[in-house]
């Protein structure tokens, strides 16, 4: 039967054409991360008829089938899972690490060692006025260090409070899309482009999900997924076609914290529960500097309160304020500075108080160790931090790479696949002219 | 059919990212080399981070209080000399003593003697109210004031401050400022307390006229202005024995200058050999990838399907 040549062929040019399409999709996309390759599941059509006890069949070609798209659950949940830690460090190591900039950049340390070095050289000459100054002086410089450390700090932690903010609104879109990609895919046929489209939007709006919160997706059968926010407790966030919304509020001393449809929860992982982490440990900084500071505060004008000045009038107090945020110099002139202990008369080169005030400063406990001690914990902290995002950068990229290989675009693959299709649709163009030739001849018999 | 494929976009993001990798070292090494410093910041190296900032206070008060120490000999150095002048001076004046003791000399005589050593207890007061450089009385004690002071009737009296206070030049190290002028110019004699001033004015007043046997008490006076030397000498060992002892500290903290310049280039400073190495192999290395990056993502089929 030659018109059954016809059929055949015209089914190949169609599965070839379709194919080559897919081809040329899957090429068009080769720079976009989120694509998974799409491929053309065919099939043999054979036809077959029976009457009786005769039967009969007759080849009808290839059928094409559905577009299947290259897809690995476990594979895509591992990159997204090692995307997610991965950014939780990071967010994390960012933060401290510009915290750690703010406090060490701003000279609290050198402040106070400048200050501590000053009144040294106030001891070799204690009543002459240019040294007196200029112990004034650098306590005034340590005061408007510890100043602007803490606008420093106070600056990082606006900052990263800025970005806790701005990515929730770009999470709950994330949910919305979700909400409306599961409702697309109820009603998307199986084995068609559309549908492949959307589990492509799918997959990628879970990668921006797990950005910022670790996610427990539940993927259905139909395709849809519901998603929950792991942490403690573990809140749902998209449930078929219904999105709730996630909520950031900031606590007076910086720290932050997060709600799915009005319920408080701890996020268990992703970039927002690294700024959560940083933004603790930045409360625990305000609290350490303030500290600090207020030890500087308290030791300088005990000391003023336990001497006498050059004129020998008893010391005023040094510094105002009582944390990094206030410090300020109050004493008036820098004759004030009590060097010499209660009791000495006007214009006594006793430095008996200016020498317990330099204990003070100097001691183990005293703010200049303290300042060296915050400040070791501080970068300690930044290093541990900073090999976590190393590690799990590794692991992360190693984690995309598996993916892409699984779902990527070989550009080699798809340029053979191209010259096997051009050859096919070529043949089956050739089987067309051959059939038209039988015909001809079948005709021309007569 | 199963393909193990090579994602086109894997390669070419894995590529790029090691490439970013060797930039970034070779960024790292530049800048070490071009600070000096090898780090940038605390948590680059902890540890080594909170040694340099203890080294770097140690060096900045050991840089005050070297000031200090200089500043301390100088003051004691001053104090010496006076001291040293004082002690010419009392010899001199013990000299006139002896002379004025032998019955040979006149009356003139000893007025003439009796003129000098006025004219020398008035060199000796202003050598005990001298300043050092900066001015500051060297025997006032704690005070800031002059330390002797001279009534109406020429009675010398100190008023400066029992102690001196103590300069600290070194980590637990303090040494005494000078001497108050009371240890250097006051002294009992046979149970009474004299002065210098007390005997050489004693002496001229005598000399000129006060007393009816001059000789006698030129003779008598040789004991006061004996304990007088013997005072001042005295208060210059102790002078002495402190310069010796700051120049000491001196030397120590020279050496100690040298070994915390020598712990933070140790700790900090970058290692420039081994830096330029790094840097080399890290230029030679990022030459070979990219050229390999080239060549390689040039092998796509298509090119061989033209």
């Amino acid at each position: 039967m030659p018109a059954a040549i016809f059929t055949i062929a015209r089914s190949g040019l169609t599965a070839s054409r379709v194919s080559l399409e897919l081809t040329a999709q899957n090429i068009a996309n080769a720079g976009n991360a989120d694509y998974s390759r799409r491929t053309l599941t065919q099939g043999e059509l054979v036809m077959i008829g029976s009457i009786g006890i005769n039967q009969a069949d007759g080849l009808g070609g290839v059928r094409p089938g559905s577009i299947e798209r290259a897809e690995s659950g476990l594979v895509q949940r591992q990159a997204r899972d090692a995307g997610s830690a991965l950014a939780a460090a990071e967010a994390e190591f960012l933060a401290m690490r510009e915290a750690e900039s703010a406090i060490e950049a701003s000279g609290v340390f050198t402040g106070l060692v400048d200050f501590e070095a000053a009144l040294t050289r106030l001891e070799g000459n204690p009543l002459e006025p240019a040294l007196r100054l200029s112990a004034l002086e650098s306590a005034r410089q340590m005061a408007s260090n510890f100043r602007v450390a803490n606008g420093t700090l106070t600056n990082t932690r606006a900052l990263v409070q800025g970005e806790a903010s701005a990515e929730v609104p770009s999470v709950n879109e994330l949910a919305a899309q979700l909400a409306e990609i599961n409702r697309d895919l109820v009603g998307a046929r199986e084995g068609t482009s559309g549908r492949a489209a959307l589990l492509d939007a799918r997959d990628k709006a879970l990668r921006g999900l797990a950005e910022q919160f670790t996610i427990s997706p539940t993927i259905n059968a139909n395709g849809t997924v519901d998603v929950a926010l792991a942490g403690t407790p573990s809140l749902a966030l998209v449930t078929g076609a219904v999105a709730s919304s996630v909520s950031v509020s900031f606590a007076a001393d910086g720290t932050v914290s997060f709600a799915v449809g009005g319920t408080a929860f701890a996020p268990g992982g992703g970039a927002m529960a690294g700024r959560g982490a940083a933004l603790d440990q930045m409360a625990a900084l305000q609290i350490q500097l303030d500290t600090l500071a207020a030890s500087a505060i308290s030791i300088a004008n005990t000391a003023q309160g336990n001497g006498v000045g050059s004129d020998g009038i008893p010391g005023q107090p040094l510094f105002s304020g009582t944390g990094a945020g206030d410090i300020n110099v109050v004493l008036g002139s820098a004759g004030g500075l009590a060097t010499a202990p209660a009791g000495s008369p006007a214009g006594s080169r006793d430095t008996g108080n200016l020498t317990a005030l330099l204990g003070a400063l100097g001691a183990d406990t005293g703010p200049a160790a303290g300042a060296d001690a915050l400040l070791l914990g501080l970068s300690s902290r930044v290093a541990a931090l900073q090999t976590r995002a190393d590690g799990l950068g590794v692991v992360a990229a190693s984690a995309e790479a598996e993916l892409l290989r699984d779902t990527g675009v070989d550009i080699d693959t798809e340029a053979a696949n191209l010259v096997r299709l051009q050859q096919a649709f070529e043949a089956n163009s050739r089987v067309i002219q051959v059939a038209t030739e039988l015909f001809d001849t079948i005709l021309g018999l007569g | 059919m199963s393909i193990i494929s090579n994602s086109t976009g894997s390669f070419f993001t894995r590529s790029l990212s090691q490439m970013a990798d060797l930039r970034d070292g070779i960024e790292r090494a530049r800048t070490q080399i071009a600070t000096g410093n090898r780090i940038e910041r605390g948590s680059d190296d902890p540890a080594a981070a909170a040694q340099l900032r203890s080294v770097a206070r140690r060096e900045r008060l050991a840089a005050v209080e070297g000031d200090n120490a200089a500043r301390l000999g100088q003051d004691l150095g001053s104090a010496a000399d006076e001291v040293e002048a004082v002690e010419a001076l009392l010899q001199r004046a013990r000299e006139l003593a002896v002379q004025a003791a032998t019955a040979t000399t006149g009356a003139d005589g000893r007025r003439a003697i009796a003129f000098e050593l006025e004219q020398l207890n008035e060199e000796l007061f202003s050598r005990a109210n001298g300043a050092a450089l900066t001015g500051e009385p060297l025997f006032a004690g704690l005070s800031s004031s002059t330390a002797f002071t001279r009534d109406a009737l020429g009675n010398v009296t100190y008023v400066g401050t029992p102690a001196s206070g103590a300069v600290s030049v070194a980590p637990g190290t303090v040494i005494e400022r000078g001497l108050p002028g009371n240890e250097v110019f006051e002294f009992n004699l046979g149970g009474i307390p004299s002065s210098a001033f007390a005997v050489l004015g004693g002496l001229a007043a005598a000399l000129n006229g006060g007393s009816p046997d001059p000789a006698g008490a030129a003779r008598a006076a040789l004991d006061g202005i004996d304990t007088a030397l013997d005072t001042a000498n005295r208060a210059q060992t102790i002078l002495g024995t402190r310069m010796a002892w700051v120049e000491q500290v001196q030397q120590q903290q020279a050496d100690r200058g040298i070994a915390l310049a020598e712990r933070r280039s140790r700790v900090g400073d970058t290692d420039i050999a081994e830096a330029i190495t790094r840097l080399q192999q890290s230029l030679t290395a990022l030459e070979a990838s990219q050229a390999a990056f080239a060549r390689v993502s040039d092998l796509t089929l298509f090119r061989a399907l033209r």
